[in-house]
């Protein structure tokens, strides 16, 4: 039996480290329960969509090496752009552990009377080897909690750039929609970032210099 | 590119304070990736696809670089999908640096319909920008195009062409 999608997000917020940043989906049924989870902690960017989520988290790792960064994605995201898997394996941020909730479905679009539909990797594709093919050295498939466990416990003890792709059954739990967009997600996490390292990324308060002489 | 126009790019990204690029290198820019690559100051990260550069960039802004997309015009088509989805969404700035193919001078028939597309998506997608067909303009015009761009948390565009490519 797959592990249920709402349990591996509730075990992987326990198990995130205080100071870890996070990359996310801002639109599903993941990123609700993410949401939900972690009552929108700012540490969360819900800004990725379908095929670009791990793609930021590569550039958000890169951009801050000494602190590490999660990224949580969904089959459908990541099959749209499997490009992303080339830089990630290229670049390979050690402080980067990539996280894919694999149910098989695009459960985000609802079920019609056939059931929901299926995406690649209900059929022949394999996520975690084509992560291996594009030079991501540790790409696993995880299946039960404990190897979940297993991976967790390493991705957050030890450098590397990981692939951890987990097969969940599809389903979804009863949680409320975000209330949040794009632009306040934004600037939420920008603002933490900037109190996390101590620097100023927004520019937005650049007044007219004539008006600011003495 | 010729060679001075790439050093005048180069010499306007850091100017700019831009210290982290991304780029698919193309006929016309590719000298200028290669000075990127050999600069210390600044992080290149090649891709095999300007959507998921762009998307690289993004996630690099959010953690305080200032950022740059190299890429042949054709190379926007592909990366308008993440530039709708990132910056038409949230807000992110990006300054993309686009060889202007099928501009006025090119000799090749395949980079016709690069030019034919190229303005309307810019508009499409919202983007300000300048064609830079003089050397001399290069350097200014990229400093401007990166204020621009923070200032509006949008990407702001740069086609080159002209004399910065060719000495005719």
């Amino acid at each position: 039996m797959a592990l249920e999608r709402y349990e591996f997000l509730t075990r992987l917020a326990a198990r995130l480290p205080k100071e870890a940043l996070v990359m996310s989906t801002y639109i599903g049924a993941v990123s609700f329960e993410w949401a939900a989870i972690t009552e929108e902690h700012p540490s969360t960017a819900q800004l990725g969509q379908m095929g670009d989520v791990i793609g930021l988290a590569v550039g958000l790792a890169l951009a801050l090496p000494h602190r590490k960064v999660v990224c949580l994605d969904g089959d459908g995201s990541v099959l749209m752009e499997l490009g992303q898997l080339v830089v990630m394996g290229q670049e390979s941020p050690l402080n980067l552990a990539v996280f894919v909730v694999d149910n098989g479905v695009y459960e985000s679009i609802g079920s019609g009377k056939s059931g929901p539909r299926a995406t690649a990797t209900a059929g022949k594709t394999d996520l975690a080897a084509v992560a291996r093919g594009c030079g991501i050295a540790h790409a696993v498939n995880v299946e039960t909690i404990s190897e979940l466990e297993r991976e967790m416990g390493l991705a957050f003890s030890q450098p590397g750039c990981r692939f951890i792709n987990v097969r969940t059954q599809p389903g979804h739990a009863r949680v409320p929609p975000r209330q949040s967009d794009g632009f306040e997600a934004k600037y939420r996490f920008v603002r933490y970032i900037e109190q996390l390292e101590g620097k100023q990324i927004l520019q937005l308060a650049r007044q007219d210099r004539q008006l600011m002489k003495p | 590119m010729l060679d001075a126009a790439a050093r005048e790019a180069l010499a306007g990204l850091k100017e700019a304070g831009i210290d982290f690029v991304s780029g698919l290198p193309d006929g016309w820019q590719r000298n200028l990736h290669e000075l990127i690559e050999a600069d210390p100051d600044i992080h290149y990260v090649p891709v095999c696809n300007e959507g998921v550069g762009f998307s690289v960039c993004a996630g690099a802004w959010l953690g305080g670089r200032k950022t740059a997309l190299i890429m042949e015009n054709s190379g926007l088509r592909v990366a308008a999908e993440y530039i709708a989805r990132i910056s038409l969404g949230c807000g992110i700035p990006v300054v993309l640096l686009l060889s202007y193919r099928g501009d006025l001078g090119d000799t090749e028939h395949w980079a016709i319909p690069h030019a034919m597309v190229a303005e309307p998506l810019l508009g499409a997608l919202r983007i300000p920008y300048q064609v830079v067909r003089h050397r001399a303009d290069l350097r200014a015009a990229i400093k401007r195009a990166q204020r621009l761009s923070e200032a509006q948390l949008h990407p702001v565009a740069l086609l080159i062409s002209g004399d910065c490519i060719r000495d005719d």
